[in-house]
């Protein structure tokens, strides 16, 4: 093999990859599915995405051995993580979304649905462009962004930014739910860069650029 | 929360379409749309696109889908498709094309159990109801379906009824007498939906200007206006209708650094 692939999307049946792989494509990225344990080590940079059932997101990666691939690149392989959406939800403890399901582990944060007396009247799913601000100041995975800065969101669960999480995006909705983090090696967004024009390119960028 | 702006493109065997009163005139295809009506700019200053297949007759789906996927290779937002949509299979294939949602419109008459089946499967939210509405004689709002060549005696009001309690997660209201022609949205509409319903409405049909959007989006229960006529808002035209409707106060997302 010459010169390896740079980015390398986790293909596990959880979601139509048209659009991310069309914006990381876009921002110069070499992108590859990959949906074989034994591929992963050829990237320097994973995307996790997903849509749809934790639960089944969570069987699907066990039961391809894709989810202990992951873990073992981004803690010993040199490789560096971005989970979107689902895919940032599955980086944490677990879900308790039709029954209790565990995540990746890699951040000590468990998703909930949002609880009722969060968002009081608000619609669930909560759906479309909201502002997000970077309590930390906007760098590594959000910087050149605006202080506050709007990005497309489709979810009824969420994580709230607690632990160490390095640099972190929060939005409000009812409740400040995390909204993105960025700790060196392992970084998400539950809101869709693919999705949110300019400023979500942007952000493909900053992980595109990244040297693990 | 905010408000959107949405451009919608009319697709006609093979290529892209503008409409008045739902007569089509030829446009050209992607590439066309982004070197003579600049549909990059377009596309950067709108919170959504709905692209729609209107061809009249028989369809030919893989070429619909090709055309979908070509745009929405570079356009970064979420997209909703639909057009003679009736069952699950054509939803799989949309979805592989880069839709997010899609957008159902005779299926809500012809086979409301399958609007349940394809809710099911992508989920409530993601399934768009559209209605197109004709006014009678007597400025009644007729639903009329299969682009507005079939009558359903049912008015806006009791069609918005039926709809609403199918599981459904936005409204989708265009005007067939104001399609196209740039004269302004029937806001006449938004009081006969009733107010029995809490999904989020997308007002069509007339927009010629930015006043117009402005008319629409000023009010409290219309949650996004859609255009779809690119002659109006040519150039930078839908760009800077955006900036001027923050600017008047209109709650409308960001763009950019």
């Amino acid at each position: 093999m010459t010169t390896l692939p740079k980015v390398g999307i986790v293909d596990y049946g959880m979601g139509n990859l048209w659009s991310l792989t069309s914006a990381l494509t876009h921002v110069g990225a070499h992108v590859v599915l990959v949906d074989r344990p034994d591929d992963l080590p050829h990237f320097s940079h994973l995307v996790l995405p997903g849509v749809g059932s934790f639960r089944r997101a969570s069987e699907r990666l066990a039961e391809s051995g894709l989810g202990d691939a992951i873990v073992d690149r981004v803690n010993h392989g040199g490789s560096v993580l971005l989970g979107i959406c689902l895919g940032m939800q599955l980086m944490g403890v677990g879900s308790p979304e039709d029954g209790w399901s565990p995540g990746l582990n890699l951040v000590p944060v468990t998703t909930e649905r949002f609880h009722d007396e969060e968002v009081e009247r608000r619609r669930i799913p909560h759906i479309g462009f909201a502002s997000t601000r970077f309590p930390q100041g906007n760098e590594g995975l959000f910087a050149g962004l605006r202080e506050t800065t709007d990005f497309y969101f489709v979810h009824s669960y969420r994580m709230l930014p607690e632990g160490d999480l390095g640099a972190t995006a929060v939005c409000d909705y009812g409740v400040s739910y995390l909204a993105g983090f960025d700790r060196g090696n392992v970084c998400a967004t539950q809101f869709h860069p693919e999705k949110s024009q300019q400023q979500g390119l942007h952000l493909l960028r900053n992980f595109v650029d990244r040297k693990p | 929360m905010l408000k959107r702006l949405v451009f919608t493109l009319l697709y006609d065997n093979g290529s892209f379409v503008l409409s008045r009163n739902f007569r089509l005139q030829r446009v050209g295809d992607v590439r066309w749309l982004k070197r003579n009506y600049h549909f990059g700019t377009v596309a950067e200053s709108i919170d959504e696109l709905v692209i729609l297949d209107v061809t009249r007759g028989q369809r030919d789906l893989p070429r619909f889908c090709s055309a979908v996927r070509s745009v929405t290779e570079a356009c970064f937002v979420p997209v909703a498709v639909g057009g003679g949509i009736s069952s699950m299979s054509t939803v799989e294939q949309l979805l592989l094309a880069g839709a997010d949602k899609v957008v159902v419109n005779s299926l809500l008459v012809d086979d409301p159990g399958e609007v349940a089946a394809i809710a099911e499967v992508i989920g409530a939210q993601s399934v768009v109801a559209s209605i197109d509405v004709r006014r009678g004689d007597d400025r009644t709002p007729w639903v009329v379906i299969s682009q507005a060549e079939r009558e359903t005696g049912r008015t806006l009001f009791e069609h918005v009824q039926a709809v609403t309690s199918m599981p459904i997660g936005e409204l989708y209201v265009n005007s067939v007498d104001q399609d196209g022609t740039g004269m302004g949205l029937d806001l006449e509409m938004v009081a006969q939906l009733g107010d029995g319903f809490s999904q989020p409405l997308i007002l069509a049909g007339g927009v010629g200007h930015s006043q117009h959007l402005f008319q629409g989006l000023s009010l409290p229960t219309v949650s996004a206006v859609a255009t779809a006529n690119l002659l109006n808002f040519v150039g930078d035209g839908l760009q800077r209708a955006r900036t001027e409707l923050r600017e008047r106060g209109v709650p409308l997302a960001v763009f950019g650094l």
